[in-house]
């Protein structure tokens, strides 16, 4: 029984109302803490488990034992990409941008992050490495990765 | 458990401490909603901007609802009739708020409560009935003592040109 | 008198685990409901490895601002790769949850259950209350700008006035649940406090002052259940699921009489009858009532008919529910005194039975010898009634 449809809108009522919560803060966890600082300084931490590596770290392991947090020092391997060319409220990007899922070669999960890679280079399996932002504008979160690019 | 474990997992922050974690998030959320009162409810505004309180009926137990719904949640089947009801009623609780909705101190304390209404068809001691939740014109020194649990009382109407269909039409409940 | 429901096996609770209440934890929500469960599941000496199933309750999206929380949760209570059921009924999740691995197990359909109730409330920022603004009918009753407080406070006042219990009577009841929360090593308000501390503090709604609520607290408790023959193989002192009951009321709260919990009742009536119990009363001996206001610890004790209608303010006056009294309510301190993390309060209620009946609660234990235990939880706009009945 649809009121537009059968022409009574006059008689329905509307009631505007608004999300109340002014902003959500979510603090970064224990490991996720190690993550940031980690970040700040220019590295990538991530978690080992028994003999697996995982990025990013987070503090318990699939069998439920607390991880060990090391440093990612290996070659990053492209898993998947896609090309972004409009924002989340449908308007062009000035210029189309690359996203893809990134991870250690020698680890079980990765990261998303953006992809600096010209489009003709742009395939599965190919080696990249991180880029950091300079050390004054590096904040401690996953944007102190500017993006990642062909090692 | 606790005669052997003294310490329990679990690290706590005080509110500077959070801020000046490295890593902290902030997020603002944007959701706006708009809600349609229905078809029975926007009767039932519309009766209130007329300066009536309309009921709704069922059929099979006589019961009437105020404010009206569309069903008879005991006997399962859909109210036919629309019921005006008297504007007078007691009042069943009342409590005095010195807070708004999001805890903050507001400058007069208000009166507010719940208000049973003289409406026919309950039994008598029956544990539901027709009433509203409102504002409530008494003296809160009325409320502490108790004097004003159990007082008859009637509908405040807004003028008629400040009516728009809301709940808020009605301006408060006060002694007879 | 046993009732005549056939049940195939018995399910029984052999573990619990909790982390600290806190105002504000580091952790993220994931890391809390993965150290409850960790510590319930050592507490009983099972590994993830042996859980067949498990169930996670928690409360509104709102408080955390992540959207699927149950499956957000599911990594860090072991979900990955497991059947997995999230339960929510408000603030009543927290017996909720233990109520739907019970179905879980009895159903034959899983063998041991880790169940998870998690809540963290601190990152709505600038008040956590802001979230119940959305409780709130939008049209008949949000114009009127209520607080949550509002409908306890009028809740309180009805039952003050029909019962003729005064502010003093109700606020023993603080009283006493703050102080055995100073035994409880996860509390967040545990303090030693008199009447007249409560009647001093803050009135925020009258009659309702700052002592005489329950803080916004983060915080996760976790039990394993498992059927009758595992529990016999992990533990010589199974603790039973003997009864439970849930129902839900209508949202037209002011529609009915507020001095009685009618919808709990119905909850008590049916977990009673599943557990063969006739006199409460006197068949019951130690319980933990829902008590996120002090009043409510006594509506509570009424609508589980421990106590008669209106009866229940002049046996607190005597020492009846303290923890050497008769029938000792709230011995772990309650959320008065321990906190509502509004999901996981519940659990850590059942939690603290199934210590009680074990013997291990060490400073918290009550003295009488204990048997047959009842904890209930309340949920939703004055709507949900949730009864677990546990026996050793």
């Amino acid at each position: 029984m649809s009121y537009d449809k059968r022409n009574r809108m006059e008689d329905l009522v509307i009631f505007p109302g608004e999300q109340e919560v002014e902003k959500y803060v979510y603090t970064p966890g224990i490991h996720g803490l190690e993550f940031a600082k980690g970040l700040k300084e220019g590295k990538i931490l991530g978690m080992k488990c028994h003999d697996k590596i995982y990025v990013p770290p987070k503090t318990f392991c699939p069998d439920f034992t607390q991880g060990e947090l090391v440093e990612i020092n290996d070659e990053w391997i492209l898993v998947s990409y896609t090309i972004v060319y409009q924002d989340m409220y449908k308007n062009n990007l000035s210029s189309p941008r690359i996203v893809g899922v990134v991870k250690p070669k020698n680890a079980e999960t990765g990261l998303i992050h953006l992809l600096n890679v010209p489009l003709d280079k742009l395939e599965i399996g190919i080696k990249l490495k991180p880029v950091f932002r300079p050390t004054n504008e590096r904040k401690g979160t996953i944007n102190d990765i500017k993006y990642f690019e062909l090692s | 458990m606790s005669s052997k474990i003294n310490k329990l997992p679990g690290i706590k922050l005080k509110e500077n401490e959070m801020y000046s974690l490295i890593g902290l998030v902030e997020d603002m959320p944007q959701a706006k909603y708009d809600f349609a009162a229905g078809t029975t409810i926007s009767k039932f505004l519309q009766g209130l901007k007329e300066g009536k309180i309309l009921g709704r009926k069922c059929p099979k137990c006589g019961r009437i609802f105020v404010p009206p719904r569309s069903y008879c949640e005991w006997c399962h089947v859909a109210t036919n009739e629309w019921v005006e009801v008297p504007q007078t009623g007691e009042i069943h609780t009342a409590v005095i708020t010195y807070i708004s909705t999001k805890r903050e101190k507001i400058e007069k304390p208000e009166v507010v409560g719940t208000i049973k209404l003289d409406v026919p068809g309950y039994r008598d001691g029956e544990y539901e009935f027709a009433g509203l939740f409102h504002k409530i014109c008494v003296d809160p020194q009325d409320v502490i003592s108790g004097k004003a649990i159990g007082m008859k009382v009637k509908v405040k109407w807004k003028p008629k040109e400040e009516r728009t269909g809301s709940i808020l039409d009605i301006e408060c409940f006060e002694p007879l | 008198m046993r009732s005549n429901i056939f049940m195939k096996d018995r399910v029984a609770i052999v573990g619990a685990g909790l982390t600290t209440f806190m105002r504000r934890a580091l952790e993220t929500p994931r890391e809390l409901a993965w150290e409850a469960a960790k510590m319930a599941l050592d507490s009983a000496g099972l590994t993830l490895k042996d859980i067949d199933c498990v169930v996670i309750g928690s409360a509104p999206d709102t408080f955390d601002g992540m959207h699927f929380k149950g499956e957000y949760l599911a990594d860090g209570s072991g979900a990955i790769n497991k059947p997995m059921t999230r339960v929510y009924v408000g603030g009543g999740t927290g017996v909720f949850v233990p109520e739907s691995a019970y179905w879980h197990i009895a159903s034959g359909v899983c063998k041991k259950v880790l169940v998870i109730a998690e809540e963290k409330m601190s990152p709505a920022h600038p008040h956590p209350q802001y979230v119940f603004k959305y409780i709130w009918d939008p049209i008949i009753e949000r114009p009127l700008g209520p607080n949550l407080i509002w409908i306890f406070a009028m809740e309180m006042r009805r039952y003050m006035a029909k019962c003729g219990a005064k502010k003093e009577d109700i606020a023993l009841v603080s009283v006493k649940n703050k102080r055995n929360a100073l035994d409880h090593p996860a509390a967040l308000t545990a303090a030693n406090i008199t009447v007249d501390d409560v009647l001093k503090s803050e009135t925020l709604v009258w009659p309702v002052n700052l002592l005489d609520v329950s803080p916004v607290t983060d915080g996760a408790a976790a039990l394993v259940m498992t059927s009758e023959n595992v529990a016999r193989e992990i533990t010589d002192t199974p603790v039973w699921v003997d009864g439970i009951g849930f129902t839900l009321e209508n949202q037209h709260w002011y529609n009915r009489e507020l001095a009685f919990p009618r919808y709990l009742n119905h909850a008590a009536r049916m977990a009673y009858k599943m557990a063969g119990i006739e006199r409460p009363w006197k068949e019951i001996d130690v319980a933990e009532p829902y008590d996120p206001f002090d009043y409510k610890e006594l509506h509570h004790i009424e609508g589980l008919m421990l106590a008669r209608p209106c009866e229940a303010w002049k046996l607190v006056k005597e020492g009846y529910f303290n923890r050497d009294g008769e029938l000792p309510t709230s011995p772990s301190g309650g959320l008065l005194g321990v906190g509502n993390p509004i999901a996981a309060a519940g659990t850590m209620k059942v939690a603290e039975l199934f210590w009680q009946l074990r013997y291990e609660a060490g400073k918290r234990q009550v003295k009488k010898p204990v048997h047959k235990a009842v904890a209930n939880a309340w949920g939703d706009l004055m709507q949900a009634g949730t009864v677990i009945v546990l026996s050793n």
